[in-house]
């Protein structure tokens, strides 16, 4: 039982492994390790709120607004820096806050208000992606073409390297380190698990837990906004449909990689695992001249099996439950 | 009298007077709003989402919930749409649609009652499937050149109101019965709101979980249908991102999420706001860019004020419940 | 009572074990058409086994069960139903969402206008006032079981069964319950009626059981007997038991020491004007029933539930209404009664288990190999089982994640330490080992307030008790007053004591 989120690890990994070699063998330009770490950019949106997106599933909530995050940071950012005029990096600060800001909305009216979190993060949802289209529609830039113009140290964001590496890569490794380092590391994480696991015996062992929680969705929030400024500087224009297809993408790396949707247990590494299989899938696919539509059956599945084989395992808990329940009731005795 | 008390007394109420001070204020502005033709135009853009809502109702009210909707909507869309493009008669294509409507709730169902699995990721692994078959079948086409005769179906008017509308609204009105008042209808909301009370009833849960499935899988399909019939034509992203505005209108319209709570008028009232806030804004000269926000903050508000509001409630419950227990003054016996 | 009523029930040496603990060990009794039989027992004297036997919840190992005089065979609740054997549980069983009426007639095989208007003709003949159409979420507890004996009479039950009614009513509602009773009494139906107050029992029963470690310790009718017999035959019938381990017990001036804990007449939800004191290395007990307000008052000085008047001096501290988190650092720490729902971590490692409340003391990271040696440290001192430091802690025994519990309450280095049941679900091999642990704590200078429900138990251990009854302290009971028949008074509010005690 110990074992199964290592196990779990493993398995992925060696599903990363089978999926490198079968593509390289259908088109050995799969196998160009500049091509591979160039994709990065085409999924470290989906990988990086990902990582937080665990940390909130961990303490059992759920975080589905992190896609419309992506557009408004994104619209934030262009409105800043090119219709305002503010100094471009400031910008880009006060956008990524922006993002934090609508965490920390998410995640006082889930912790302390008590509302579901699939419920705050869907009206979430429409309500950031809504006040990204009314400050676009307020400045008045044409919608589909979005803001553009951006200074070409902004393009460096996505497109620069440093010692032939790109960017995309080191920022998926970095936020990957921060959040492997606050959920494993840090008393912090544990108390993410350890609220996820029970939140009552938290609360009993002296753990804030609405603050606990709170800041997970603030997290996840920021990291929203990382996403958007990279995926701006990545399309060179502020959009605000930007990230609008991620909802599902995010939540299928995150269940990929083994976090239990109950909470209370995963792991960052599955899920970067889960988030390099599946980016990894689209350019396999696309090289290997088989539509990129196919993705979604693959991870479709992937997911529906993965849960049904880690669902197993918490029939079991229950079984354990009712298993000691009577226990309790006939040892009793007074 | 007390009929009446009955009536201002529930949720749906809420949500409808809403819709109706919604028309009224926006009527005031401008009074082409209430329109007779308006008030028609509402009504049909929203059919397709009141036919999702309902559907969604049910598995809302066993505590479930179904994501997979969009996807089915446009699997059915598609398949049916290709059998009527190639000439295939328009039952085998309203059958075969609603066929593959209920095998998809089915299987959602039962990997929800009997592999254990949530029903946010069973349906959510079920959206991606979809999407992917409806993709292979037509092969990345648009299904366009749907005939005539399919398509004047959602313009049929009887008696100057749109036909599809009155079955619809007809639909739900009977659904609405079965529900309410029918002894096996009101399963489906006993077991969301206390399952183990349903279990001691001896209510098959478990099949009744799965035919909620089913139902919102049939609605799905039959909203494909309605789909392919207004729009003429279904693009391989035909309904993406539409469960998102089902759960909420469901939502907005009273249905709780926690399962057990709601009705199905309440959620096509729902479904009608959502839509009705678009084209209010545009009668109001107001930029249709606020459309989103108006609803996310609406939906943000009415929920949290309705925990609020239980949450309160139960509190003082729980609290009058402990002081009963305790002895009160002089009867007492002191200690020290 | 009438000499020929009719008898309902009839039960004939029942008996029932679970997992070869005997719960039931030859249970006869007998109700008539007309009679209130009042079940008297402490908790776990098998009360409720028995009625979940009447109701076809449980099958009897042994014995015969006879309705209207007919033997009854392959019992089940749906034929106790159709018998007329009814059971209005404790916490009622609703659908809170529906309205009355909805609650009333779903999954029942009966036309709607038909129950429609025997609820009503039934609410008239009871004298109540209840609205059909109320949602069951906006009743009180009184009115949530008029609905369940409604439920239960429109089944045309004979025989109804009441599970400690009153435990969540207050006066009025009471009185009201107890005119239904009447009237239910006079039409001829017979009801089994479960509580701990003894006044009541003289009030509205005709009859008496008292039930004890699983068998009928005394049964009559009720102007047979008083209240002081009623409280013997609750009480072990040989109290020279012999028992492995001993605790000693010193009686201390405490007069000229400073109390450790001192609560000062606190109030809150579930109690009212609390008062007691803690000395340094004693173990003082809190008797009571199960429901009293002990874990209440528990709670309210911990820190999870508020105290409304009244102080909390830790050391001459006031920590009145802290946090958890500050009422642990201030040196006081609880054991929770439900080890499931508030103990332990269930799907993380034992380690994890031990060091989640001194985490906050190591820093900002954690630290694995601290983390280690603490957890090795305790799991030594206490004698905890277990193959690695990863395993499960739901993968340990009761008793054994008990220990677990203790270990990280103990990590924190409290000088008091709340135990609220702790011995409950747990095997006696675990049980006397949890009783080495309090001893030795006690001898280490710890101070335990030691909540049990187990009348052997809190007898044995404690130096002073002090009895809960219905949310205030009826009682404390020194050294040399403490044993069976005095706790068991104290709890049932009863106690009387010494004069300087009235």
């Amino acid at each position: 039982m110990l074992s199964k989120i290592p196990k779990w690890n493993l398995v992925l990994i060696l599903v990363l492994v089978v999926e490198i070699i079968v593509f390289g063998l259908m088109n050995p330009r799969f196998w160009n390790i500049t091509i591979l770490l160039n994709s990065f950019n085409d999924f470290i949106g989906i990988a990086i709120i990902g990582f937080f997106v665990t940390l909130v599933v961990i303490t059992g909530g759920i975080d589905i607004s992190g896609g419309s995050i992506i557009g408004l940071t994104s619209v934030v950012t262009g409105i800043l820096s090119q219709v305002v005029g503010l100094n471009i990096w400031l910008s880009i600060i006060l956008a990524i806050l922006a993002g934090g800001l609508c965490g920390l909305l998410n995640g006082v009216l889930i912790a302390y208000g008590g509302v579901q979190a699939m419920v705050i993060t869907l009206g979430g949802m429409l309500l950031y992606s809504g006040i990204a289209i009314v400050l676009v529609g307020l400045s008045g830039v044409s919608t589909y073409e979005g803001i553009s113009g951006f200074p070409m140290e902004f393009s460096q964001i996505a497109y620069g390297k440093v010692m032939g590496i790109p960017n995309s890569v080191i920022l998926f490794l970095l936020m990957f380190a921060i959040a492997y380092i606050l959920l494993h590391l840090t008393r912090y994480g544990r108390s993410i698990y350890l609220t996820g696991i029970n939140q009552h015996a938290a609360e009993y062992s002296g753990i804030n837990t609405k603050r606990i929680i709170t800041s997970t969705y603030v997290l996840s929030g920021l990291s929203a906004g990382v996403a958007g400024v990279m995926l701006t500087s990545y399309l060179g224009s502020a959009r605000a449909d930007f990230g609008s297809e991620y909802l599902m993408p995010i939540l299928t790396v995150v269940v990929l990689g083994g976090t239990l949707i109950t909470g209370g247990k995963g792991g960052v590494f599955g899920t970067a695992i889960a988030s390099i299989i599946v980016g990894f899938l689209q350019v396999g696919l696309q090289m290997g001249g088989v539509s990129t539509q196919y993705i979604g059956l693959a991870t479709g599945l992937l997911l529906i099996i993965s849960v049904a084989f880690l669902g197993i395992s918490s029939d079991f808990k229950s079984n354990m439950k009712r298993l000691i329940t009577p226990k309790k009731i006939v040892g009793g005795k007074g | 009298m007390s009929r009446l008390k009955w009536v201002t007394k529930q949720r749906e109420f809420r949500t409808f007077l809403f819709l109706v001070i919604l028309f009224v204020v926006v009527g005031l502005v401008n009074s082409d709003f209430l329109s007779v033709g308006n008030l028609h135009n509402s009504l049909k853009s929203s059919l397709l989402y009141i036919v999702l809502a309902v559907g969604m109702t049910f598995v809302l009210l066993t505590r479930n919930i179904d994501i997979s909707v969009g996807g089915v909507l446009g699997l059915s869309a598609a398949v049916s749409g290709m059998i009527l493009r190639d000439g295939g008669s328009m039952i085998v294509a309203i059958v075969v649609a609603i066929l593959i409507g209920a095998v998809i709730g089915l299987i959602n169902g039962l990997g929800v009652t009997r592999l254990r699995i949530s029903s946010f990721i069973m349906t959510l692994g079920m959206l991606e499937i979809t999407r992917v078959v409806q993709v292979i079948y037509t092969d990345g086409q648009w299904i366009e050149n749907l005939p005539a005769g399919f398509k004047k179906i959602s313009q049929m008017n009887i008696l100057g109101i749109n036909l599809l509308s009155i079955l619809v609204i007809a639909a739900v009105i009977l659904v609405h019965l079965y529900l309410t008042k029918s002894r096996k209808g009101r399963y489906f909301a006993a077991i969301g709101d206390n399952e183990d009370g349903a279990v001691l009833l001896g209510i098959p849960v478990k099949r009744y979980v799965t035919y909620s499935f089913v139902v919102s899988g049939v609605c799905s399909a039959l909203a494909g249908l309605i789909f392919a019939s207004q729009i003429g034509f279904i693009s391989t992203t035909a309904g993406s991102g539409i469960e998102m505005t089902v759960i909420a209108a469901a939502v907005l319209g009273g249905v709780s999420l926690n399962g057990g709570v709601g009705t199905v008028v309440g959620a096509t009232i729902g479904a009608v706001i959502m839509i009705s806030i678009n084209s209010a804004l545009v009668f109001m000269k107001v930029p249709a860019f606020w459309n989103a926000a108006i609803s996310g903050s609406l939906l943000i508000m009415i929920v949290v004020t309705d925990v609020l509001l239980a949450r309160k409630s139960s509190k003082q419950a729980k609290k009058e419940r402990l002081s009963a227990r305790v002895l009160q003054e002089g009867v007492e016996v002191h200690a020290k | 009572m009438g000499e020929k009523a009719k008898t309902l029930v009839k039960l004939e040496n029942i008996q029932k074990s679970f997992n070869r603990n005997k719960v039931l060990k030859g249970v006869s009794l007998d109700i008539r058409e007309g009679e209130v039989v009042s079940i008297i027992g402490g908790n776990g004297a098998g009360k409720s086994t028995l009625m979940k036997i009447l109701t076809g919840v449980y099958k009897a190992d042994a014995g015969a069960l006879e309705v209207n005089g007919e033997k009854i065979e392959g019992y089940n609740p749906s034929i106790a139903h159709e018998k007329g054997v009814y059971l209005v549980p404790q916490e009622p069983l609703l659908f809170p969402n529906m309205t009355v009426e909805q609650n009333l007639t779903i999954g029942f095989h009966k036309n709607k206008h038909d129950v429609r208007s025997e609820t009503k003709q039934l609410i008239e003949e009871l004298g109540w006032d209840m609205d059909l159409n109320r949602l069951a979420n906006s009743l009180t507890i009184a009115e949530q079981q008029q609905l369940e004996i409604i439920k239960g009479l429109l089944r045309n039950s004979k025989v109804l069964i009441l599970d400690e009614p009153t435990s969540a009513l207050t006066f009025s509602e009471t009185e009201s319950l107890f005119k239904v009773v009447e009237k239910l009494k006079a039409s001829g139906v017979g009801i089994f009626y479960i509580t701990h107050r003894l006044d009541e029992v003289f009030q509205i029963s005709t009859h008496a059981v008292i039930l004890r470690d699983g068998k009928v310790t005394l049964k009559g009718s009720i102007d047979e007997f008083t209240k002081d017999m009623l409280i013997q035959g609750l009480l072990p019938a040989n109290n020279e038991k012999e028992y492995s381990d001993q605790f000693e017990k010193k009686a201390r001036i405490l007069e000229n020491e400073e109390a450790v804990l001192k609560v000062q007449s606190i109030s809150g939800n579930g109690f009212r004007n609390i008062s007691f004191d803690v000395y340094k290395g004693e173990v003082v007990g809190l008797a009571g029933l199960v429901g009293a307000g002990r874990t209440e008052i528990a709670e309210a000085i911990y820190g999870i539930n508020r105290v409304t008047e009244g102080n909390v001096l830790l050391n001459g501290q006031d920590i009145t209404n802290l946090s958890v988190y500050e009422t642990i650092q201030s040196g006081l720490a609880y054991i929770p009664e439900d080890r499931f729902l508030h103990g332990i971590f269930s799907i993380t490692s034992v380690r994890n288990n031990i060091t989640a409340q001194i985490m906050k003391r190591q820093g900002f990271f954690t630290k694995r190999k601290k983390e280690k040696a603490l957890t090795k440290e305790y799991v030594e001192r206490l004698s905890i089982k277990l193959s690695s430091q990863e395993d499960e802690i739901k993968s340990l025994s009761g008793g054994n994640q008990q220990k677990a519990v203790i270990a990280r309450i103990l990590s924190t280095n409290p000088q008091v330490i709340i135990m609220d049941e702790p011995t409950r679900g747990i095997d006696a091999a675990a049980r006397s080992d949890i009783y080495q642990i309090i001893t030795e704590l006690k001898e280490q200078g710890f101070s335990i307030l030691l909540i049990s429900s187990d009348l052997e138990e809190i007898e044995r251990i404690s130096d002073r008790i002090y009895a809960i009854y219905r949310g205030t302290c009826s009682a404390c009971l020194g050294l040399d007053e403490i044993n069976a028949t005095n706790v068991m008074k104290a709890a049932f509010g009863t106690y009387e004591g010494r004069d300087s005690y009235v």
